[in-house]
C-alpha cells in the first residue's frame, strides 16, 4: 500500500516539474517539423530513394502515407527521445538530494527499496507517456495528414513492402521493444542518480555512456568484437527487426534478453546503493 | 504500577565512522516520554550525525539505537511512523504548493491524513491563506513554519527538531518556544531539541545531554545539573571598592569573578544572594540590580573547555 | 556480258521484291494484330501482381486495372503495387504508329506447341525511345505470345503472354515481365541498419520478374474519364 502511495507521490512530482514538459515539447517540435517537411517535400524524398528503380518499375499506390511517416519519425528514437527521458529520470534521486528533500523523504516509514522502486515506476510511467505521445503524433496525426497504406522499408540492400493489414501488430511490437530500450536508458540514468547529489551529473554521464557505447559498438576493431554483441546500445534499435520480412525471431529475442539483463542488473545496483547510502546533504 | 517514565529513546555506545574520520565515538543518552530534551554540543561534536542515525538517514558503525523500546534497524517502519522531524533546514519541493508538500509527506507517514487536517495544521503554524502558494516564494521563516507543520501533521509521539529557530526573528523564536511547550503540556509530546541558543534550551528543556568530539560529556535533568552549580551573579552598585571589601570580609565565602566600574560579578549560590544584598544595604551601598548570568551557557563552556 | 548484267539486275530486283514483300507481310501482320487490340475500346480487370526481384520483398497484391483507348491506363490498389514502368500496353502503343518503325519478319519460333512468327521492329528515328523490338506472334489468332522491347529509358523487358477467354480481344490472362535489374541500387544514407537479410546469391542476380494474373475482364462496358483522373 505504501508503495502505491509513494508511486502516486512520484507521479505528482514529475507532473509538477517544469522539466518534464521539455521532452514533450521537443518531441512535438521534432515531429511537427518532420510532418511538415514530408507534407511539402515527401514525394521528392521518396523519389530520391526510388529513382533508379523507376527507370524500369513504377510504384503505384499511396507510398507516402502515415505509416511511412511514422516509421521515419521512429528513427528519432535513436538519439533524441532517450536523451529527453534522461532529463527527468536522471533527476529522480539526485534531484531530491540537491533540493534537500531527501532528508525528509527517507525519514518516513517507507523502506528505501520501496521509495526507489516507486521512483523507478514513476520514471517508467513518464517514459510511457512520452512514447504514447510520440505514437499519437506520428501514427495518428501522420495518418490524418497522409492517409494510410503499405509501408516501404529500406533495409541494407532490400526494399521490403509490408502490407497495411500486418502493420498493426508490427508497430505495436516495435513500439513495445522501443519502450524497453527507453526503459533501459531510464534505468541507467536512475542508477547514476543514486550515486550523485546533483541533477546534472547523472544526466551528462548517461548521455556520455550512450555516445561512448554507440561508438564502441560501431568500430570495426577485432578487440571490440567480443563485447559488441553485449553492448546495450547495439540493441536499442531492435524495434526495427519488426519491419523485416521474415521476422528475425532469434535476433529479436536476443536483443530483448540483453536489454532485460541490463535493466535488472542496473536496478539491482541502484537498490543496493540507495539502501546503503548515508544521507549527509 | 511503576512510576518510571517510559524510555522513548535509548542510545548506547553509538559509533559512526566516515572512513578514517570518527564523527561519533561513544554517544549515550536516554530520552523519556514527556521530556523536552536538549541535545547540545559545539560544532562538529556529532549532534547532526547522531540525529541522522536516529532517523535511519545514516547507518551506525556500531552501537545500540532503540526508540519506543524497539531496535531501530529491525523496526524502522514502526518507529518512523511515530516520529516527526526537521533535520537541519526544512526543504520542500519548490515547484509544489505548501498544501501539496504537506500532503506528499503526510501520505508517506503511515496514517491517513485528510485534506482538512492538512489545512488545519497549516493554519496552526500561522500560514493560513498561503496553502496554495508555491514554496519557492516562501521566506525562511515561512519554510520553518511549514517544516513544523509537516512534523506534526501525522500526530507523532516524538518530535525531533534540529536547530528549529535558526534564521528566525525574535518573535519567531518565541513562537517556536511556546509551540514546543504547548506540545509537551497539552499534547504530551516528547521533544528532542538540538540548538545553539542555550538560553532557549535553558528556558524550556527538562533534560539535556552535552556531547563533544563524538562523546557524551554529561546528561541529566536541567535543574539537577544547573542547580549543582554556583551562579554567577552581577550586582550593579554605586560603590565598587566598599562592596569588594564587604565581600572579602564576609563569612559567606563568595568569590569575585570580575568587576567593572558599576558591576561586580560574583560566584554565589542562590540562597546567599539575599544575604549579600542585605549586607550591602546595611553598609550603605545602593544596589540597583541583581542579575544571574546565563547558567547553562557558562556550564556548557566550562564543560567544553575542560 | 550483256546477259550477265541482265541476270544480275533480275537477281537484285528479285531480292528487293522479296524484302519488300517481307516488310509488307510484317506490316500486314502487325496491322492485323493492332486491329484486334483496338477491338477493346475500354476494359477493367482484376489483377494479382507478384514481384520476384532480388532486392524487393513484397507479398502478392490484388489490384484493379483500367484501360481506355487510346492510352488511358490506371492501376488501382489499396496496397503498393510494383509494375513495369512501361505499363502493360507498350506493344499496343508501339504498333499504333506504323510510320515510326520498320518491321521485318525474322523467321519462326516455337513457343510451346504454338508456332510463332518473329517480327523485328526497328525505329526509324534516332530520337525514339524505342531502340529495338521483337514480337512473337501467333498468326492463327493474331495475338502476341512474347515481346522483347528495348528502350533507352527502361532497358530491356521481355514479356510473355498467356491467353484465355479474352483472346478475341488480344487481352491476356497472364503476363510475365522479365526485367534487367543490375542497374538498380538502393542509395546509402537513407537505409536503416536493422539487419542485413540479403541473400548473397541474390546480389548477383541480374533479372527479376513481375507476374500478373488477370481475371474478370469487363470489356467495352464504358469507363468514365474521371476514373483516370483520381
Amino acid at each position: 500500500m505504501m508503495f502505491w502511495k509513494s508511486t502516486y507521490n512520484e507521479f505528482i512530482k514529475i507532473a509538477a516539474k517544469p522539466r518534464s514538459y521539455i521532452g514533450i515539447g521537443v518531441i512535438s517540435v521534432i515531429v511537427g517539423i518532420i510532418l511538415y517537411a514530408m507534407y511539402k517535400e515527401g514525394h521528392g524524398f521518396i523519389g530520391a530513394i526510388t529513382w533508379r528503380m523507376e527507370q524500369s518499375l513504377t510504384l503505384e499506390g499511396n507510398i507516402l502515407n502515415g505509416n511511412l511517416v511514422a516509421y521515419i519519425i521512429l528513427q528519432t528514437l535513436i538519439i533524441h527521445v532517450p536523451l529527453l527521458i534522461v532529463l527527468v529520470t536522471g533527476d529522480l534521486v539526485s534531484g531530491e538530494g540537491a533540493m534537500g528533500t531527501i532528508r525528509l523523504l527517507l525519514t518516513k516509514p517507507v523502506s528505501r527499496t520501496n521509495i526507489l522502486l516507486s521512483k523507478y515506476l514513476a520514471g517508467c510511467g513518464y517514459t510511457f507517456v512520452m512514447l504514447v505521445w510520440l505514437v499519437f503524433l506520428s501514427l495518428v496525426i501522420g495518418k490524418l495528414l497522409f492517409g494510410t497504406g503499405d509501408l516501404i522499408v529500406l533495409n541494407d540492400d532490400v526494399i521490403v513492402v509490408l502490407q497495411q493489414q500486418e502493420l498493426g501488430w508490427r508497430f505495436a511490437c516495435a513500439f513495445s521493444t522501443a519502450f524497453l530500450s527507453l526503459i533501459m536508458v531510464a534505468t541507467l540514468s536512475l542508477t547514476f542518480s543514486c550515486f550523485a547529489d546533483n541533477s546534472i551529473g547523472p544526466i551528462v554521464t548517461t548521455m556520455a555512456v550512450i555516445i561512448l557505447f554507440t561508438i564502441l559498438g560501431a568500430l570495426n576493431v577485432p578487440a571490440l568484437q567480443k563485447i559488441q554483441p553485449y553492448l546495450f546500445t547495439n540493441h536499442m534499435s531492435a524495434w526495427r527487426y519488426f519491419f523485416e520480412d521474415p521476422l528475425p525471431i532469434g535476433k529479436i529475442f536476443n536483443s530483448i534478453g540483453i536489454l532485460l539483463i541490463h535493466i535488472v542488473g542496473l536496478l539491482a545496483i541502484a537498490v543496493y546503493k540507495f539502501k546503503r547510502k548515508d544521507i549527509l546533504s | 504500577m511503576s512510576d518510571t517514565p517510559e524510555k522513548i529513546i535509548e542510545i548506547k555506545h553509538l559509533v559512526k565512522h566516515f572512513g578514517k574520520f570518527k564523527a561519533v565515538e561513544d554517544v549515550n543518552f536516554d530520552v523519556f516520554r514527556g521530556d523536552i530534551f536538549g541535545f547540545l554540543g559545539p560544532n562538529g561534536a556529532g549532534k547532526s550525525t547522531t540525529i541522522r542515525a536516529m532517523l535511519s538517514l545514516i547507518r551506525p558503525t556500531s552501537g545500540e539505537l532503540k526508540l519506543f523500546g524497539k531496535d531501530l534497524l529491525k523496526n524502522r517502519s514502526y518507529i518512523l511512523q511515530r516520529i516527526g522531524c526537521i533535520v537541519e533546514k526544512p526543504d520542500f519541493y519548490k515547484y509544489l504548493s505548501a498544501e501539496k508538500n504537506i500532503e506528499i509527506f503526510a501520505r508517506l507517514s503511515g496514517v491517513d491524513v485528510s485534506k482538512s487536517k492538512v489545512h488545519k495544521i497549516i493554519e496552526f503554524v500561522g500560514l493560513k491563506g498561503r496553502e496554495r502558494d508555491k514554496v519557492n516564494g516562501f521566506s525562511h521563516g515561512m519554510k520553518q513554519r511549514l517544516g513544523i507543520a509537516q512534523t506534526l501533521v501525522h500526530d507523532p509521539e516524538l518530535i525531533i527538531l534540529d536547530e528549529p529557530t535558526t534564521g528566525l526573528d525574535p518573535q519567531g523564536i518565541i513562537d517556536i518556544r511556546n509551540l514546543i511547550l504547548q506540545l509537551k503540556n497539552e499534547h504530551n509530546k516528547t521533544v528532542l531539541l538540538s540548538s545553539h541558543i542555550l538560553s532557549e534550551i535553558e528556558l524550556i528543556a527538562t533534560r539535556l545531554v552535552i556531547i563533544n568530539k563524538g562523546k557524551t560529556i554529561v546528561q541529566g535533568s536541567v535543574s539537577d545539573l544547573l542547580n549543582a552549580q554556583e551562579l554567577v551573579v552581577s550586582f550593579t552598585i554605586d560603590n565598587i571598592e566598599k562592596a569588594k571589601q564587604i565581600v572579602q570580609s564576609s563569612s559567606l565565602n563568595i568569590t569575585l569573578e570580575s568587576e567593572t566600574s558599576t558591576n561586580l560579578l560574583l560566584h554565589i549560590s542562590q540562597e546567599k544572594i539575599p544575604l549579600l544584598n542585605k549586607l550591602f544595604c546595611d553598609n550603605g551601598i545602593n544596589v540597583f540590580s541583581i542579575e544571574a548570568k546565563r547558567k547553562l551557557e557558562d556550564y556548557f563552556l566550562k564543560l567544553i573547555s575542560a | 556480258m550483256m546477259r550477265f548484267k541482265i541476270c544480275l539486275l533480275v537477281f537484285f530486283v528479285w531480292v528487293f521484291s522479296i524484302s519488300i514483300e517481307a516488310q509488307s507481310n510484317a506490316n500486314v501482320i502487325l496491322h492485323t494484330v493492332y486491329a484486334k487490340l483496338q477491338k477493346a475500346k475500354d476494359y477493367s480487370v482484376d489483377a494479382n501482381i507478384k514481384v520476384d526481384m532480388p532486392f524487393i520483398r513484397i507479398l502478392p497484391i490484388n489490384a484493379k486495372i483500367y484501360f481506355k483507348q487510346k492510352d488511358k491506363f490506371k492501376v488501382e490498389s489499396k496496397s503498393i503495387a510494383i509494375v513495369p514502368r512501361q505499363g502493360f500496353d507498350q506493344a499496343s502503343k508501339m504498333l499504333a504508329d506504323t510510320n515510326s518503325f520498320t518491321a521485318v519478319i525474322q523467321g519462326n519460333e516455337m513457343i510451346g506447341p504454338i508456332k510463332t512468327t518473329v517480327v523485328t521492329i526497328i525505329p526509324l528515328s534516332d530520337t525514339s525511345d524505342l531502340v529495338l523490338g521483337r514480337l512473337w506472334i501467333d498468326l492463327t489468332q493474331n495475338i502476341i505470345l512474347k515481346s522483347q522491347l528495348t528502350t533507352k529509358s527502361s532497358g530491356s523487358i521481355l514479356t510473355e503472354y498467356t491467353y484465355g477467354s479474352q483472346a478475341s480481344y488480344g487481352l491476356p490472362d497472364k503476363m510475365i515481365f522479365s526485367i534487367d535489374v543490375k542497374k538498380f541500387k538502393i542509395p546509402k544514407g537513407v537505409v536503416s541498419e536493422a539487419g542485413n537479410n540479403s541473400d548473397a546469391k541474390k546480389k548477383d542476380e541480374k533479372k527479376g520478374q513481375i507476374i500478373i494474373v488477370l481475371t474478370n475482364y469487363q470489356v467495352n462496358k464504358g469507363i468514365l474519364d474521371s476514373v483516370f483522373n483520381k
